[in-house]
C-alpha cells in the first residue's frame, strides 16, 4: 500500500468541555494541495498543531509522512515544514541569520547550508533584504521568509496555517503565486487552513469544509460545488402579508426550487436552472399578493457550499474583524 | 553531531541578540553601576579610616562592594535572559523550536549557554572600569571571576526559564523581576559582610544562591570572604546543576496547550 500523505482517522481534542476537534476523519494524497476551510474557531488551527506533534489528540490516530505523530514524532518533524498562522521567526534576527539557525537545527551544515540559504532567500525574493532585521519587513515578506524557510529541509508535507491572515489583497495574491510554484514544481503535498473561500477556491485541489469542530463536506471544489446541483436564487422581498416561511413552502410546492434557506429578510433557493425559476418565482408572488424588491441568482460558491452543509454564511468579515483585533493586541505587546 | 548543532544554533541566536539589542545591553549595566556610584560614593566617604577598614575584612568599601556589583550584573542579566524564554512563546519563536526534530534537552541548554555568555559578558564590562576606582581589587582575579560569573549565570537562567514555563502571560514579566531580584541582591552580602549578622538573620543569606557567587568572587578579587570559597564552588555547580535539569526538564515537556 502507498503511503499518504496525511491520514486522520477519528481525532478529536477536548480542551476542558470545548470539543475543538470532534471526531475528524480525512486522507491527504502525495502531491496534493488540501485545504480545511472553515470559520475562526471551527478547529482548523488544533487539527494542524496536532499534526505537527506540538499538540496531544483526546483520542484518535493521525499519520504524516507515514508515521504516527503520537509514537514517532521525531521522523514526523523531520519530513514536514510548518507555517504557523502567527510569525515564528526571531523579529532580532535578519533573514539571512533566521534561515541559518533553522538550517542548523534541521542538520545541514558547511557549504550546503549556505547554498540552501542562497536559494530559499531567492526563492523569497528577500535576497537584497537578507541583512536587515526581519522587524523591518513587512508582513509579506516576514510570510515570504517563513514559506521559504520551511521548504529549507526539502520536507514531504508542507502545512500553512492561515497563509495569508491579515495580509493586503496584494500581497495575499503574491503569496498565491507562491504556492502555486510549489505544486507546478513538485514533490511536497500541502495541507493548509483558510477561512477565505476564494483562498481555498482559487489553491487547492481538495477542500474539507469544517465547522464547529467536524468535517461537513469534502472534495474538489468543483465537485463540491456541483453537489448542490444548479443555481442559487436570492429573493429580496419588501412587501408582504404572510410569512416568508409560508412564501418558500409554496415555491418549493410548485416544485420551483429544491430547498431554501432564510437569510434574513431574503431567501436562497437551491434550483436547477435559475433561468427557468425566476418566472415561477414571480408567478407565485403575484398570487400570493407578495413584492419582490430585489432578485438574483449566482452559480454556487464554496461560500454557498458552506452555507449548504452549516445553515451559517461563512463572511470574512467576522473572521477580519477577530483578526484585527488579535493582531492589534499583539501590536500593543511588541511595544 | 546534531546535538551539537542545536546547542550552537541556539547559543548563536542568543549572542546576535545580545549584541543587537543595544537597549537591553545598556539596561542591565545602569542598575549596577548607579548601585556602586551612590552606595559606594556615600559609604566609601563615610567609612574611611583603619577602623573602618577592619569591618571589611581589611580593604577600602569600594574594593569591598565591586565584586558583589560584578555579580549582581551578572545574575540580573542571566535571570532577565532566562524569563524572556517568555517573549519566545509569545512571539511564536518557541514554535520554531518545538516543531523542529531537534532535540529540545539540547536547544535550551544551547540558550542557556548563550546567554550566560552575553551575562559573564556584562559582568566584564562592568568590572573592567572598577579597577580603576577600587584599590584593593586583584588583577589575577579576573578570569577565576569570570568563571564562577559563568557558573552563576547558567544557575540564575535555569530559574529564569523555569519560571517562565511556569508562567502563562507576559504581564507578570516585571512584577517577578522587582519580586525576585531586588530582595536576592540585598541579602547576598553585595552591599555589607554578613560576618556580624545574628545567626538567625545569616539563614536567610545562606538559602539565597547569589550570597555565594558575591562570596566567592569577593575571594578571587581581592583575597577577603566570608565562607569558604571551596564550599562556595560546591553550592554554586551544584545549584547550576539542578536548576538546569529542571529547566530541561521543563521545557521537554512543553506542548502549547
Amino acid at each position: 500500500m502507498v503511503k499518504k500523505a496525511i491520514s486522520v482517522r477519528g481525532l478529536t481534542k477536548r480542551f476542558g468541555d470545548l470539543v475543538a476537534v470532534d471526531g475528524i476523519s480525512f486522507d491527504v494524497e502525495n502531491g496534493e494541495i488540501f485545504g480545511f476551510l472553515g470559520p475562526n474557531g471551527a478547529g482548523k488551527t488544533t487539527t494542524i498543531n496536532i499534526l505537527v506533534t506540538i499538540m496531544k489528540p483526546t483520542s484518535g490516530e493521525a499519520f504524516v509522512a507515514g508515521y504516527n505523530v503520537l509514537e514517532d514524532p521525531v521522523k514526523v518533524r523531520e519530513r514536514i515544514g510548518v507555517v504557523f498562522q502567527d510569525n515564528t521567526v526571531d523579529r532580532n534576527l535578519t533573514g539571512w541569520e533566521n534561515l541559518y539557525i533553522h538550517g542548523l537545527i534541521y542538520g545541514l551544515k558547511g557549504e550546503e547550508l549556505r547554498r540552501k540559504i542562497e536559494e530559499s532567500l531567492e526563492f523569497a525574493e528577500l535576497t537584497k533584504f537578507r541583512d536587515v532585521p526581519v522587524k523591518n519587513y513587512s508582513g509579506g515578506m516576514v510570510r515570504r521568509l517563513e514559506i521559504a524557510r520551511a521548504l529549507m529541509h526539502k520536507p514531504e508535507v508542507l502545512f500553512l496555517d492561515e497563509p495569508t491572515i491579515g495580509l493586503d489583497p496584494h500581497t495575499r495574491a503574491r503569496i498565491w503565486e507562491y504556492i502555486r510554484r510549489l505544486r507546478e514544481e513538485g514533490g511536497v503535498t500541502i495541507f493548509m487552513t483558510t477561512h477565505y473561500m476564494d483562498e481555498a477556491e482559487k489553491l487547492c485541489d481538495r477542500v474539507a469544509i469544517i465547522d464547529h469542530g467536524k468535517i461537513v463536506a469534502i472534495g474538489s471544489p468543483d465537485e463540491l460545488k456541483s453537489n448542490l446541483g444548479g443555481d442559487i436564487l436570492y429573493v429580496k422581498v419588501s412587501d408582504r402579508t404572510i410569512s416568508l416561511k409560508e412564501f418558500a413552502e409554496e415555491i418549493l410546492e410548485e416544485g420551483t426550487a429544491l430547498s431554501y434557506k432564510l437569510l434574513g429578510d431574503t431567501l436562497a433557493f437551491k434550483v436547477r436552472s435559475a433561468s427557468k425559476a425566476i418566472p415561477l418565482v414571480f408567478r407565485v408572488a403575484d398570487s400570493m399578493n407578495v413584492t419582490i424588491e430585489e432578485i438574483k441568482y449566482a452559480q454556487p460558491s464554496l461560500g454557498d457550499v458552506f452555507l449548504h452543509y452549516t445553515g451559517r454564511e461563512l463572511r470574512d468579515e467576522e473572521g477580519d474583524w477577530k483578526e484585527m483585533a488579535r493582531m492589534r493586541i499583539a501590536v500593543r505587546r511588541r511595544r | 553531531m546534531n546535538e551539537a548543532r542545536i546547542l550552537y544554533a541556539m547559543a548563536y541566536r542568543q549572542l546576535k541578540r545580545y549584541f543587537r539589542a543595544k537597549s537591553r545591553l545598556l539596561g542591565t549595566l545602569i542598575n549596577p553601576l548607579v548601585f556602586f556610584l551612590f552606595f559606594g560614593m556615600g559609604w566609601s566617604a563615610t567609612l574611611r579610616g583603619s577602623m573602618a577598614r577592619q569591618l571589611f575584612g581589611g580593604i577600602d568599601y569600594l574594593s569591598f562592594l565591586a565584586p558583589g556589583i560584578v555579580m549582581m550584573a551578572i545574575f540580573t542579566a542571566s535571570l532577565v535572559g532566562g524569563i524572556s524564554v517568555i517573549w519566545d512563546r509569545e512571539f511564536g519563536f518557541l514554535k520554531e523550536v518545538l516543531v523542529a526534530p531537534a532535540s529540545r534537552a539540547y536547544a535550551i541548554l544551547g540558550r542557556a549557554l548563550g546567554d550566560s555568555l552575553t551575562s559573564v559578558l556584562q559582568g566584564l564590562i562592568i568590572l573592567i572600569p572598577l579597577y580603576f576606582v577600587a584599590p584593593a581589587l586583584k588583577l589575577e582575579g579576573l578570569v577565576p571571576t569570570l568563571v564562577v560569573g559563568f557558573v552563576t549565570a547558567l544557575t540564575f537562567n535555569s530559574l529564569g526559564i523555569a519560571i517562565a514555563s511556569k508562567m502563562r502571560s507576559p504581564e507578570g514579566f516585571q512584577l517577578i523581576m522587582s519580586l525576585v531580584t531586588l530582595p536576592l541582591i540585598f541579602l547576598s552580602g553585595a552591599f555589607y559582610p554578613i560576618d556580624n549578622l545574628p545567626q538567625y538573620a545569616k539563614v536567610i543569606f545562606y538559602i539565597n544562591p547569589l550570597t555565594f557567587a558575591v562570596d566567592s568572587s569577593r575571594y578571587l578579587l581581592t583575597g577577603k570572604s566570608s565562607l569558604n570559597l571551596i564550599l562556595d564552588l560546591i553550592v554554586l555547580l551544584s545549584l547550576s546543576l539542578i536548576f538546569l535539569i529542571i529547566s530541561i526538564r521543563i521545557f521537554k515537556e512543553s506542548t502549547i496547550d
